[in-house]
């Protein structure tokens, strides 16, 4: 008894700042979302789900959502494949791994903010380093309006992210690796596997545990990005790369329609929950125990 | 003593709570003190904006009002201007802060006087000090809720040196204009740079609607349902807007270019003008002394039609909180600001116009834009957009246009959005 008297005390900051700082807000957001609230009056009439009907049916939600999907899809599949390459190649006992583990890694410590004023300066087409670099390498034809040209800016903002978190997904990797016992590379290696073959009986399945939090965490961390977009494009050129997130922001503070807002994020919150929870069950299913 | 024990849970978490609350609402109030009137008699009000690069300027304004007015301290706090545009409501709202505080005038202006954030400044004596045609932005209902202070010509800047070397002046209509574009471009010159990633279309749209719709309240109509985005006027500034695109009178892919590498075309001379505003003068000739500049507004009509020279905002609307315990005192440092000397003082070491009368500007630039006080001008048409979402369609045609839709469609994709937003 007076054990768990005690553990509730140390569990008692961490669980009131949960409730302070996450639990209250969105049952407040809750209770706003069925309001006509600007986020500045004293007053607010309620209107039942028509927020909820509004936000389903805005041409510029149902975008943000489509371009949500497609920054999330092309995220978590270059991410993970990045990460899991750089983890096997950084894994090995190279003399340079720790100086191209700690490289690789930094992007991860910077702030968001702070990278995506400099790619954004980087992608100019005009004076950017990356037009820049690739007419000096005679590489004209490759030049390209990255974040002017709706077609392809929410990829370049995509590539951004991934270079910002590949490293820190690396490292979860590598955990992973390490922990793989070097018996059964033997035994597979003595029973002639191929490197690929390898990779595919030992390695893999045995790296489902930190597969699944790479995927889930680059899922969630993804879907809901926007300290990137906001800095690079702030949704533009012409929505491209408008995503909720964005879209509840603007919705909010400039357009003063709080309720409407609050809708929208309860609608993101939903989403998120049931991606994360789909997540875990498909990716649980994978793993393997030897 | 199991009673006892049950009682540390509560009692533990009132605490943590209550530290925490109080660590949440102590912010950038922690050193204004009560914000009221201390043993001394002495008031304190606190003043509330976004322009953290007039802090210094502002200083000296406010030493010298308490020079004057010893029982009165002014505490300045200041926020940059995107947390500004969604945390100071919260902030003001209860009146602890932003004695006097600022607002953007259009969608701020409008939520904020819905909730009665506003004094009535109305028959305020200092109200005489400023040009009244440059104040009606503050204005609503017939009341006079806040004073615009800065007043910014939405024209873009010409390179006076290189319109002269090319023997151009500034054309009085579309044709004249296109075929200034064209010499400089001739001539290898970027005619427009144009910042078509950020603040670009919002800049641009002003003058290139101004005389396609010459009427001061056409977004009005739009927002109201009783004109569309897919009527003449727009579709025709679109047309025009892809036609400078197309003939290449914008710099290559100028739907990446920000507001800075914009910025650098035109102060390195490689771009002739700058679609942007006087705003920008005094920063362009503090990184380029050498530069000579003026304004122009592009007439997208024929001589004869054309109503409007150019555009103006007024913004920096300065305002007395209604929950504000000392409205006196608020309305006092107002008055200060709008003393002639004190207007005249901040415009030349923050290189802003004004818009108090009889206000003396020092330099070249701040006179440039002065020159236009007596010009035939609109206030900026985009602010008269007063949903943000419907503003952000409206700029956002200009960037589908220039991404190559074709402006019928581009006027029509905007205008269902504002159709959704008039539904509601």
């Amino acid at each position: 008894m007076k054990n768990r008297i005690q553990l509730s005390l140390f569990l008692l900051p961490g669980l009131l700042l949960y409730v302070a700082l996450f639990v209250f807000p969105t049952l407040t957001g809750l209770f706003y979302s069925f309001t006509d609230w600007d986020g500045v009056s004293p007053s607010y009439a309620f209107v039942g789900l028509d927020n909820y009907k509004d936000s389903l049916s805005s041409i510029v939600f149902r975008k943000a959502f489509g371009n949500n999907v497609e920054f999330m899809l092309t995220v978590v599949i270059a991410q993970t494949f990045i990460s899991l390459v750089l983890a096997l190649l950084l894994v090995r006992n190279t003399k340079t791994r720790i100086v191209l583990r700690a490289l690789y890694f930094l992007p991860a410590i910077l702030s968001s903010v702070s990278v995506g004023l400099i790619w954004a300066f980087m992608y100019d087409p005009s004076i950017g380093l990356i037009n820049y670099g690739l007419n000096e390498a005679g590489m004209s034809s490759m030049a390209r309006n990255w974040i002017g040209d709706p077609k392809i800016a929410i990829y370049s903002i995509a590539a951004v992210q991934v270079w910002a978190h590949a490293g820190q997904m690396m490292i979860v990797f590598i955990a992973g690796l390490q922990g793989i016992p070097a018996e059964l590379y033997e035994a597979a290696r003595m029973d002639g596997g191929s490197k690929w073959q390898v990779f595919r009986t030992v390695t893999w399945p045995l790296l489902a545990p930190s597969a699944t939090i790479v995927v889930a965490y680059t899922t969630i961390q993804s879907f809901k990005a926007f300290d990137l977009i906001f800095t690079m494009t702030d949704g533009g050129p012409n929505y491209a790369t408008e995503i909720l997130t964005t879209y509840i922001y603007h919705t909010a503070f400039g357009s003063y329609s709080f309720g409407l807002a609050s809708a929208g994020s309860m609608i993101f919150l939903v989403l998120l929950a049931l991606l994360t929870l789909l997540q875990f069950k498909a990716l649980r299913a994978d793993r393997v125990s030897y | 003593m199991k009673k006892n024990k049950k009682l540390i849970l509560p009692l533990v978490s009132m605490l943590v709570m209550s530290i925490l609350l109080s660590a949440c609402g102590g912010g950038d109030n922690a050193s204004s003190g009560d914000n009221g009137s201390s043993g001394s008699g002495k008031v304190t009000i606190s003043f509330m904006h976004w322009r953290g690069e007039d802090v210094e300027a502002l200083n000296k304004s406010i030493d010298a009002f308490e020079k004057e007015n010893p029982n009165i301290h002014v505490e300045m706090q200041t926020l940059p201007s995107d947390q500004y545009q969604s945390t100071v409501q919260s902030k003001i709202s209860d009146g602890s802060v932003g004695d006097v505080f600022a607002s953007f005038p259009g969608a701020q202006f409008e939520a904020f006087t819905k909730a009665g954030l506003f004094t009535d400044l109305s028959g305020s004596s200092f109200l005489s000090a400023y040009n009244p045609k440059l104040i009606e932005a503050g204005q609503h209902d017939g009341k006079q809720y806040a004073i615009p202070y800065q007043l910014v010509y939405n024209d873009p800047i010409y390179n006076v040196k290189l319109f002269e070397k090319y023997g151009l002046t500034p054309p009085t209509d579309w044709e004249g204009f296109l075929a200034l574009c064209q010499k400089l471009k001739d001539n290898g010159i970027i005619p427009i740079a144009f910042a078509g990633a950020d603040i670009g279309p919002g800049q641009f749209m002003n003058t290139m609607v101004m005389n396609n719709a010459p009427s001061d309240d056409i977004f009005t109509k739009v927002e109201a349902g009783e004109a569309k985005l897919t009527d003449e006027f727009w579709v025709k500034t679109l047309t025009q807007i892809k036609e400078l695109n197309d003939k290449g009178y914008f710099q290559q892919d100028a739907l990446g270019t920000k507001d800075p590498a914009a910025g650098a075309l035109f102060i390195q001379e490689k771009a002739a003008m700058l679609a942007s505003g006087s705003y920008q003068l005094a920063q362009n000739k503090q990184q380029n002394p050498n530069l000579e500049q003026k304004l122009l507004a592009p007439i997208t009509v024929s001589a004869d039609q054309a109503k409007y020279e150019g555009v103006h905002t007024t913004t920096f609307m300065l305002a007395v909180n209604s929950k504000s315990k000392h409205p006196e005192e608020a309305k006092k440092f107002i008055e200060f600001l709008s003393n002639p000397e004190v207007a005249s003082e901040y415009a030349n070491q923050t290189g802003q116009n004004v818009t108090v009368n009889d206000v003396k500007y020092d330099t070249p630039e701040l006179q440039v834009a002065g020159e236009w006080a007596s010009k035939k001008t609109v206030f900026q048409p985009r602010f008269t957009i007063l949903n943000g979402d419907n503003q952000k369609a409206v700029t956002n045609s200009i960037q589908a246009v220039l991404s190559g839709t074709s402006p019928e469609e581009a006027a029509q994709q905007a205008q269902a959005i504002i159709d959704q937003h008039i539904g509601k």
